[in-house]
């Protein structure tokens, strides 16, 4: 009888682990191709135009650092997270909280405050408010078992309901002739950009310290060393006397607080009013798992999967306007690329071995 | 070999010649869409309209975008202009506005014509189809043929022009049948089936036995068919695209766009360089509003007899069948709001104030601002 033998790899190199994950995008970029042909589109063409169309270009190379701010500030925020093991599926109404927390700021205090003061005031609130919910789950799951997944997913949909109450409700622009959006940050409270192009530098800035802040943390300090012990042995962790409780409530609001950065960044630096969520947003908090899964759970390489996933998303434009495919294809390219990468991590931590057994 | 070379260049020279000539003859327009297509609502209508202006305009190359954020505008306005060159950008929500009118200060070579917006420019132009009208007839039809006399509107968001569609439809219901009232339930959001589904259940179990919607898929239709088929018969209004197929023994007729006639006209007068900023707000007159739940019939023949049987008296037409009345009206609308249109005074809000006086009718910029419920419509305005 042909039997499936699992067990754990013992040792990992890490020429091992980087040729899993080539080989996980090449087996991915198969799949997607399989679609691509499915849809009738040459598949080597919507590559080159997605390449072409994020990189190939001033045009498309300015539109990706832009997607990319979000997608790594959260990714880094994520990945903290997930090498404790804690599965935050929370980043959308993380981001939507920071951003909210950060435009009361910014729509009560910008009129009378200096840029240099009110710009890290805002911040300082979307971190606030990104952290106040991502503490949430983790006291749930700590203090009543409670998955927190579940808890982080559904915290998303209450954000995003929130969030629609403020505009159509109580924060509904005086000069926006009824529609539900704020009015407009006050001048002193948005985002410079860089000329020509919509990088709102200032949160790019960010972005990067911010995450050579958590690589540093992560694996250079006592505390970087408790979140990964936990996340690789919680039963050596509790043998260690490290507290569950007072670690993973810091990764969580250091994960949640980095997605309400991007909030603020998105909110300050692209639209400078809030509206419907899905426009606030876009699907950065979910896009950003597969970001920190591409870098392998660590904030450093985050920097380059986020740009990398940022360019999907914009060059996923091009194919939609040369190739007539439905916008989404791109949350099927991703999503394909997820199931991929997760299998190649499946592999490269267990050895798998068909075998011939007698019984 | 010299001769070779030399007919390539010149061979080449031609191709680029014939290239470019052939550019200055045709004309390209981006769309951007902020549903996806398939929506088979705002969106779709929008596409049916550009795909008609394909056909019609032998000079039109056009490429489109569906599901754009409105945030992301910005990047697709960029990409169309710089990567594919185009020399006209439609943008059809409300929502890209800001960017638009930015947009054409960026580019001041470009056009761009912004959907639903009041804001024009230099290169700016604004354009709309407004279904007001359509409402009012669909209410004309929802009073005569209501037996609770509970009228139910899903309706999107609290902004001016949903508010101008309930107006209008509960001024219809009411010229037919004062005991008739409107209930409205707001599920915020443009795309939301399963929320409107929610909506129009909670409307038939409160003892709505009429309903028309603002939302962007057949799902009010649905549950209308759905009903009626178990023996409650329930009747719906379409919107926006022709739903009637969705609802056979439910749909009475419904609000239509014709948003190619638009495009058309806008085209060719980019084409041949008459065109002008001014906005173009388009009603009945202009066909782009038509009223049916199909481009076929203006009233979905099952409900003909009822309709005749409902007779009504009018100040103006006498007394006459709902459906005769319904008839007349449109034919009136079509010959220009100066000669009928429903927000003609004395109107009043639900509170009992005169909001319109008798015999003035409502300027544009009073329906484009209108935030009250008229008389008949239940509860107020969520704030």
């Amino acid at each position: 009888m042909l039997r499936l033998k699992v067990s754990d790899r013992q040792e990992i190199t890490t020429l091992h682990s980087f040729l899993t994950l080539v080989f996980s995008i090449v087996t991915g970029m198969l799949a997607i191709s399989l679609i691509f042909l499915i849809s009738g589109a040459n598949p080597l063409y919507a590559f080159a135009k997605i390449f072409t169309g994020s990189f190939g270009s001033i045009y498309g190379i300015k539109e990706t650092i832009t997607k990319a701010i979000p997608l790594i500030l959260i990714g880094a925020g994520l990945a903290v997270a997930y090498k404790a093991k804690f599965w935050n599926i929370g980043a959308e109404g993380q981001l939507l909280l920071g951003a909210i927390f950060g435009t009361w700021v910014g729509l009560n205090l910008g009129e009378s405050l200096p840029f240099y003061i009110i710009v890290p005031l805002m911040f300082l609130a979307g971190f606030i408010g990104g952290g106040l919910l991502g503490a949430i789950p983790a006291i749930l799951k700590i203090r009543y078992s409670v998955n927190e997944v579940i808890s982080t997913l559904m915290l998303n949909y209450i954000c995003a309901e929130f969030l629609t109450f403020l505009i159509v409700g109580p924060w509904k622009g005086k000069t926006k002739f009824g529609f539900p959006y704020t009015d407009d940050l006050p001048e002193s409270a948005i985002l410079g950009v860089i000329s020509g192009t919509r990088i709102h530098y200032f949160t790019l800035i960010l972005g990067i310290l911010s995450v050579l802040f958590l690589g540093f943390l992560l694996f250079k300090t006592r505390f970087g060393y408790e979140v990964r012990v936990i996340g690789e042995n919680p039963n050596a962790a509790k043998y260690a006397g490290i507290s569950f409780f007072r670690t993973l409530l810091i990764v969580m609001i250091i994960s949640g607080g980095m997605a309400g950065l991007a909030g603020v960044g998105e909110v300050a630096g692209i639209h400078h009013y809030l509206s419907y969520p899905a426009s606030i947003s876009s699907g950065y908090g979910f896009t950003a798992i597969i970001v920190a899964w591409l870098a392998k759970l660590n904030p450093i390489y985050v920097i380059i999967s986020g740009l990398f996933f940022a360019g999907i998303l914009v060059g996923g434009d091009a194919i939609q306007i040369s190739l007539n495919l439905p916008a989404a294809t791109v949350f099927v390219f991703n999503g394909t690329l997820l199931v991929f990468l997760i299998m190649g991590d499946y592999f490269l931590k267990h050895r798998v071995k068909l075998q011939w057994s007698r019984t | 070999m010299r001769l070779i070379s030399r007919i390539l260049a010149v061979s080449l020279f031609l191709m680029f010649c014939s290239g470019q000539v052939l550019a200055k003859n045709k004309l390209k327009a981006g769309f951007i869409y902020v549903g996806p297509i398939g929506d088979y609502g705002w969106s779709h209508a929008h596409d049916v309209g550009r795909k008609y202006a394909h056909d019609k305009l032998p000079w039109l190359e056009s490429v489109f975008i569906e599901s754009v954020a409105e945030s992301d505008s910005t990047r697709i306005i960029d990409r169309f202009v710089q990567e594919e060159k185009v020399d006209v950008v439609f943008t059809t929500s409300f929502g890209y506005m800001n960017d638009t009118i930015k947009a054409g200060m960026k580019y001041p070579d470009t056009h761009f014509m912004h959907c639903s917006g009041f804001k024009q420019s230099k290169n700016v132009g604004t354009y709309f189809a407004d279904l007001y009208q359509m409402y009012y007839l669909n209410g004309l039809m929802a009073g005569a043929l209501t037996k609770s006399n509970k009228i139910g509107y899903v309706a999107a968001f609290p902004i001016p022009e949903l508010i101008r569609h309930i107006d209008a439809y509960a001024l219809g219901i009411r010229a037919v049948n004062p005991k008739a009232e409107v209930h409205v339930r707001w599920i915020y959001a443009w795309y939301g089936p399963d929320k409107a589904k929610e909506a129009a259940e909670a409307l038939i179990a409160e003892g709505v036995d009429v309903l028309a919607f603002t939302e962007d898929t057949p799902a009010v239709i649905e549950v209308g068919q759905e009903h009626t088929e178990k023996g409650k018969q329930i009747y719906t209004f379409s919107h926006y695209s022709p739903m009637q197929a969705y609802g056979v023994d439910s749909v009475v007729s419904g609000q239509l766009v014709d948003w190619g006639i638009m495009y058309v006209k806008i085209l060719k007068s980019l084409k041949d360089g008459t065109w002008n900023n001014k906005d173009m707000w388009w009603l009945a007159a202009e066909d782009a509003a038509i009223l049916g739940g199909t481009f076929d019939e203006i009233i979905n023949k099952k409900f003909i007899p009822d309709l005749k049987a409902v007779k009504v008296n009018t100040p103006d037409l006498g007394k006459q069948s709902v459906y005769d009345l319904v008839v007349k009206r449109y034919d009136q609308m079509k010959q220009g709001v100066e000669v009928f249109d429903p927000f003609v005074g004395p109107i009043y809000d639900n509170q009992g104030n005169l909001k319109i006086k008798k015999g003035a009718r409502a300027s544009k910029g009073d329906l484009l601002s209108i935030m009250y419920y008229v008389d008949g419509v239940v509860g107020s305005i969520p704030k």
